[in-house]
């Protein structure tokens, strides 16, 4: 059985929930015989990879969802050997280059190489190349950037590439340039809440509005993560009632736990603590860039307002070093380091104004 | 095929402030040179040094006293080395262990000849002149291995030297020094008893000849008559360490192989040594090539030597020829702690530009930024630069190591915040690729941030901890995988890890119940 994002996905352009217009352009773009790069970008759970396969259908028909896993094997030019797991089918094949880490550069030349040297097999009535979707594109280092944007124009002919992004932000100007880019924003929160209630229909569930309400908030108008979270609900309580409780994000809970902790105490052995619990977030694989949002937020939630600014500024410098270091721990603690010691200052402060 | 020679007749023009015999003055032959002295050529591919000088008939002996030529002979060196085993700079008790293998050896010679030991430590401990002695004053014969520079004549059968046959003969030859020369004695040679020294390895086991370095022990072991002595100085790198890479536990337990580990020699009996040295150089014969430098030269020389005796052997010959000036020596920073007889704290100096550079280990050295000594002046004992210097090879290791390290030295908050600001600093500067002193230069910011932002460090012991490695976690487990399907491979591990994880683990979880249940 499949999970309910899986399960309930549109299949087809047509029968997308929302966004319909632009689901409209690309049936447009899909009836020329060409077809440039594509470039979706927008926030995380929007939909982009589902209108991708949506597209990718329109294309080829359902072949394109017979799909199979395959792990490859790359040689990086120090002997490494790496290993990338893909899903393909006989149309399109889908990458996370970002798993390779610093390798992502063998990853994505090698891999538009192997494809694109290959013509299609059965050129009567479908198009005359492959697609390689690429997700989390951002997470590319610069020069993966640089190697694609050269592999992109060599095999323009026999591939196209659909990258999937978050922000353009960290793109590099070059493969902006080349790409369509096409924005799928977040869908609104009317608009999450009648896709829950429509999965619940299916299911042939009853979802009372007010939890439908409370699971839009939390979910931050992520989709995905909404529909998890109501299966999940449902697996710990059906039928529904209206003040049930939603299972939390574990890491987003445990950076809740450890914003709390830094506010209780402020000595070098809780900073030691602290960092153990960050490696532990970093060991789950959790990105670090959310965990210095997350633990910004729930910081500056917490504290008094006069240090607020302060702590943002802080935030702001640390955030920036750590985009350009390599040791996000050393920045995340000094950040930690920091808050630690304004708030300690400020709390003694606090005992001072009060006894005068 | 090891043509052995021996001297017999000793040269009566060379080397004659070798030749008096032990009795007569304190200047005797034979310490740790290999004494490829002119009458004993290089022969062929094996050479064993006759270092006993006892036997040979001394023609010059009664010469003694007269006057040398006032050029220094070529291994001027030997004029110094130690005649007894009373006269040697080592330990008491390091001498005491090797001659008791040696007394241990005499006493199996009968049913196990084939004894074996390994003498290690760093260069200039003594080891190889305390096995010259010891082996001169209990009667054995020293025959050496040196690897031989010509290999051609291996390939005796007039074959052209093939490729194999070239490498294999470097082994052969030492399989049958080892073998042939601890059987066999020399014809001219009137001692009994041999040892065999091995202190040069060949080539050929310091790559990957491990094994076959095994395979000649066990030989050895079944076929060898003689004790046989391997020596090997310490290094700092693993991968040239022969003594770790050839002589592992389970070869030192099966070949029964005695290990005697050297240590640097202590300042004291270096600065009594030294004393002797400059006995021997006021000797007659020698007083036309030196004069003794003055005393705070002299200490220099032992600080600078840092437990080597023959580092500073050579910088004493060099500091004490006749006509060179006065060497300049550099005050060092370090003052030694007044003692309770109240001597005067005293500065100690060393040479300036010449002695050992000072190597310090990284666990040293996190002990020098952890807990920074202030001297007198106000200044750090250890300068920051020093110890960048030291480790301007790898930055990226040792930045890690202080951030692994530093918080547990810290008292304050406000400190911390200071030191992590300059790692943090560190770390975007060993990042950047471009510039190479910029690894440097952010190793140093590293280094003063955990020395200067410390204003009131913890003391006591506090052990040293490894930087720690993040893995991240192998992913789903199998029945959350099964969920997912095949788009489970699409979806990358922070995604996972942000979005599925904590849900798809509860969903998950309760199918597993829920199939159990059903199932009983």
């Amino acid at each position: 059985m499949a999970l309910w994002v899986d399960k309930y996905r549109p299949r087809e352009l047509s029968k997308l929930d929302y966004h319909k217009d632009q689901a409209e352009n690309l049936r447009n773009l899909c009836k020329q015989s060409d077809f440039p790069h594509l470039m979706f970008y927008g926030p995380s759970g929007s939909g982009k990879k589902t209108r991708i396969m949506c597209l990718l259908r329109e294309m080829y028909g359902s072949g394109v969802e017979r799909l199979r896993s395959e792990t490859m094997t790359f040689t990086t030019p120090s002997n490494r050997k790496i290993e990338v797991m893909t899903v393909s089918s006989n149309y399109h094949l889908e990458v996370n280059p970002s798993d390779a880490g610093i390798y992502d550069r063998t990853v994505v030349v090698d891999l538009i190489k192997q494809v694109a040297q290959t013509h299609q097999i059965e050129i009567s009535g479908q198009r005359e190349f492959k697609v390689i979707v690429i997700s989390e594109g951002d997470e590319l280092t610069k020069d993966a950037q640089h190697a694609l944007r050269r592999t992109m124009e060599k095999y323009v002919a026999t591939c196209r590439i659909i990258i999937s992004v978050n922000s353009t932000s960290r793109i590099i100007p070059a493969i902006r340039s080349r790409c369509l880019g096409i924005r799928v924003s977040a869908p609104s929160e009317p608009e999450i809440v009648s896709i829950l209630q429509n999965t619940c229909k299916r299911e042939g569930l009853t979802l009372p509005p007010e939890l439908a309400k409370r699971l839009v908030e939390k979910s931050e108008r992520n989709l995905r993560r909404a529909l998890l979270m109501l299966e999940a609900a449902k697996v710990a309580k059906v039928p529904f009632t209206a003040n049930q409780e939603i299972p939390d994000l574990d890491w987003q809970a445990f950076l809740r736990d450890t914003a709390s902790q830094i506010i209780s105490e402020q000595t070098p052995a809780k900073l030691e603590k602290i960092r153990e619990r960050l490696y532990e977030l970093l060991i789950q694989g959790v990105p670090s860039n959310l965990i210095f949002r997350g633990l910004v937020e729930n910081l500056v939630n917490n504290c008094d307002m006069s240090i607020k600014a302060k702590t943002l500024e802080f935030a702001t410098e640390y955030e920036h070093r750590m985009q350009a270091g390599a040791k996000h721990i050393f920045h995340l603690e000094a950040f930690v380091a920091q808050f630690m010691n304004i708030y300690k200052k400020f709390l003694s402060e606090l005992v001072l104004t009060d006894d005068f | 095929m090891s043509a052995r020679k021996a001297k017999w007749v000793k040269c009566a023009f060379s080397e004659m402030n070798l030749t008096s015999s032990p009795a007569s003055s304190g200047a005797t032959p034979a310490k740790r040179t290999r004494r490829t002295g002119s009458l004993s050529e290089l022969s062929r591919t094996q050479t064993e040094n006759s270092s006993i000088t006892q036997n040979v008939v001394d023609l010059t002996s009664s010469e003694n006293d007269e006057e040398p030529p006032p050029a220094i002979s070529e291994n001027w060196i030997e004029g110094f080395a130690p005649s007894s085993s009373e006269e040697l700079a080592v330990h008491p008790k390091k001498v005491g262990e090797v001659r008791s293998w040696l007394l241990h050896c005499e006493a199996v010679r009968k049913k196990f000849p084939a004894q074996i030991c390994l003498l290690t430590g760093p260069t200039g401990a003594g080891k190889t002149a305390t096995l010259r002695v010891l082996a001169r004053e209990m009667g054995y014969q020293v025959q050496e291995w040196i690897n031989p520079v010509d290999c051609e004549v291996v390939t005796v059968l007039g074959d052209q030297p093939s490729g194999s046959g070239y490498v294999g003969s470097h082994f052969e030859a030492f399989k049958s020094f080892l073998l042939r020369a601890s059987r066999y004695k020399s014809l001219l040679v009137s001692q009994e008893k041999r040892l065999l020294l091995v202190e040069d390895f060949p080539n050929i086991f310091l790559g990957e000849g491990e094994a076959s370095f095994e395979e000649l022990l066990d030989d050895y072991s079944s076929y060898g008559k003689s004790p046989l002595i391997f020596i090997v100085a310490d290094s700092k790198s693993r991968g040239l360490n022969i003594s770790f890479r050839l002589f592992p536990e389970q070869l030192k337990a099966k070949h029964r192989i005695e290990h005697i580990t050297f240590n640097p020699i202590a300042t004291t009996i270096m600065q009594k040594s030294m004393k002797s040295f400059c006995s021997v150089m006021q000797k007659p014969h020698n007083k036309t090539i030196y004069k003794v430098p003055a005393q705070t030269v002299l200490e220099s020389i032992v600080v600078g030597a840092q437990g080597d005796i023959r580092n500073a052997l050579i910088n004493l010959h060099l500091s004490s020829l006749l006509g060179v000036p006065s060497m300049p020596t550099k005050k060092l920073d370090v003052s030694v702690a007044a003692t309770t007889k109240g001597r005067k704290t005293k500065a100690q100096s060393t040479l300036k530009s010449i002695g050992r550079d000072e190597s310090i280990t990284l666990m040293h050295a996190m002990g020098r930024v952890m807990n920074p000594k202030i001297n007198d002046s106000k200044r750090l004992q250890h300068s920051p630069e020093g110890i960048t210097e030291s480790f301007r090879t790898e930055p990226r290791n040792f930045v890690n190591f202080i951030h692994a390290n530093y918080l547990p030295h810290f008292k304050d908050i406000g400190d911390i915040v200071d030191a992590i600001h300059d790692l943090g600093l560190a770390d975007c500067m060993l990042n950047e690729y471009r510039d190479d002193n910029l690894s440097v230069m952010g190793l140093n910011l590293a280094i003063r941030g955990a020395m200067l932002a410390n204003k009131e460090p913890i003391s006591g012991w506090i052990p040293v901890r490894g930087p720690k490695k993040i893995q991240v976690k192998a992913d789903a487990s199998l029945e959350e995988q099964n969920l997912l399907g095949v788009r489970y491979a699409a979806i990358s591990k922070s995604l996972y890890a942000t979005e599925y994880r904590s849900m798809v683990k509860l969903i998950a979880e309760k199918l597993k119940d829920s199939g159990q249940t059903t199932r009983a």
